[in-house]
């Protein structure tokens, strides 16, 4: 059976493979700082840090609490109808039960492209949206495999995870961006001898530089990584990841790319709303060939 | 420096005990959640039978064979208790149900109706969600009895008395094979 891996294995390899790019942006983070200490008097990177991180904090955990109803009243969602969406109705339930997780508030939104997202800070509070021309163009086996795919964005805390991620990348932005500000108005002021100082200056200006493109594309990668779990999560909930395989070829036809969504909220939707599927390093989905091919050898 | 070094050892160890005890514990209530999930759809089952009886009876009242087999179904379904009573009757009641709908398929006026379309629907809801429950709980099963096998919650499930892994919750036989329909 070569090329064949079960989705147990492809959970383990993509959970894996995230928390070592969290890692990463989390280390890339302390060297920033750690330079920018000795670069700097000591004691500027405790006003730094801590002003940095209020304001990072506060913007999170403004799109953590409210995210959920900024987005949906964004894409005028609205509630099922309990006889004409029952089908919507009874997968969404089904699938919660599969998941061991509360049934998640159901929405609709009114565009023709074939889309779907999760939203809400963990899943007693989740809500899964899908559109109206998911609902007319895919057939009952497509629909579930893309409900089971938000169904598991929800189940492994994806929209918390993404926050966490953010803080970190936030962080490392404005430290970035406050140093080389300070750099432009003062120079810095060496610890030892002037040689010191200045290596620590040279070494803190190129990560203030590099660092926050760095994470950011490290960002896009622990996103795609997400995207290939959620797909492996959802094939184990419903046992058929043709299903998902057979709708994301779907929306590889028909999708024109063209939602008005916002590159943040871009991340819970299972298909690229607005860039045409492009195959490189800033995109936040993973190519749908390689996402079919994936479920495929399942 | 000698008693840092135990203490470290014996914190530590006490730490994975917790993690494991609890985990157990948590994994173990789980599976009795799942399987409470798999009666509350039986039941939404048996509660949807009645009605849809009598939908099809407003338009195939002579059918009674069919009828008589899905009321008999549904009684054993209500009246099983134990988990083997509970599997049979539900693969009766499956295939009863099956009977139905194939005896149905002869009536054109009743397969328009919106009330039979509604309650088609919902059943077939029911059942997907009994397939799913039943699923979740086997996944609980197969989470439980590889932590209380594997090292080290072995040892730690051994102290607790739980060293007997859980059963699946298998497909009969009968239900394996397709019920046939006779007109």
């Amino acid at each position: 059976m070569a090329g064949k891996t079960s989705f147990f294995t492809e959970i383990s390899r993509n959970k894996r493979n995230s928390i070592l790019l969290v890692f990463l942006v989390f280390f890339i983070l302390a060297a920033l700082v750690y330079v920018i200490a000795l670069a700097l008097a000591p004691g500027a990177i405790l006003i730094i840090l801590p002003l940095a991180g209020i304001i990072i904090i506060v913007h999170a955990l403004t799109s953590y609490y409210a995210g959920d109803k900024i987005v949906l009243s964004t894409v005028k969602a609205y509630d099922p109808d309990p006889t004409r969406h029952i089908f919507l109705i009874n997968t969404v339930e089904g699938l919660a039960i599969a998941a061991g997780l509360p049934t998640p508030k159901i929405k609709i939104m009114p565009s023709k492209e074939i889309n779907a997202f999760a939203t809400g800070r963990d899943p007693k509070h989740a809500t899964i949206c899908v559109t109206e021309g998911a609902l007319e163009k895919l057939n009952r086996q497509e629909l579930e495999g893309v409900i089971a795919h938000e169904m598991s964005h929800v189940g492994n805390y994806d929209i918390r995870f993404f926050m966490f991620v953010a803080i970190f990348v936030g962080l490392i932005a404005i430290i970035s961006h406050i140093f080389l500000r300070s750099m432009m108005f003062g120079g810095g002021r060496s610890r030892g001898g002037k040689n010191d100082g200045a290596i620590f200056l040279v070494i803190g200006l190129i990560l203030a530089i590099v660092a926050p493109i760095v994470v950011r594309l490290v960002q896009l990668s622990i996103s795609r990584k997400r995207e290939y779990l959620a797909d492996a999560t959802g094939a184990k909930l419903t046992r058929y990841p043709e299903g998902l395989a057979s709708a994301l070829e779907k929306i590889g036809q028909v999708n024109a790319g063209k939602m008005k969504i916002s590159e943040a909220e871009s991340h819970m939707f299972i298909a690229d709303p607005k860039k045409s599927f492009a195959d490189n390093l800033f995109a936040t989905h993973p190519p749908i060939e390689k996402r079919v091919a994936r479920l495929r050898a399942m | 420096m000698i008693e840092w070094i135990i203490g470290g050892i014996v914190l530590l160890l006490v730490v994975i005990i917790i993690y494991y005890f609890n985990k157990i514990i948590g994994l173990s209530n789980r599976i009795k959640n799942s399987w409470a999930q798999i009666d509350v759809q039986l039941k939404k089952r048996i509660d949807l039978v009645p009605n849809l009886v009598n939908t099809v009876k407003g338009y195939a009242a002579h059918e009674k064979a069919v009828f008589t087999q899905v009321t008999q179904a549904r009684a054993a379904m209500v009246g099983a208790k134990t988990v083997e009573q509970k599997a049979e009757a539900s693969n009766m009641l499956t295939g009863a149900l099956k009977s139905l709908f194939a005896v149905a398929e002869a009536y054109p006026e009743l397969k328009a109706n919106e009330q039979f379309k509604l309650l088609q629907e919902q059943l077939e809801g029911i059942e997907n969600k009994i397939a799913y429950a039943r699923q979740f709980y086997n996944d609980s099963v197969l989470e439980y009895n590889n932590v209380i096998q594997m090292f080290p919650g072995n040892m730690i499930a051994g102290l607790m008395g739980r060293k007997k892994p859980e059963q699946y919750f298998e497909i009969a036989e009968a239900e394996r094979k397709v019920p046939e329909v006779k007109f």
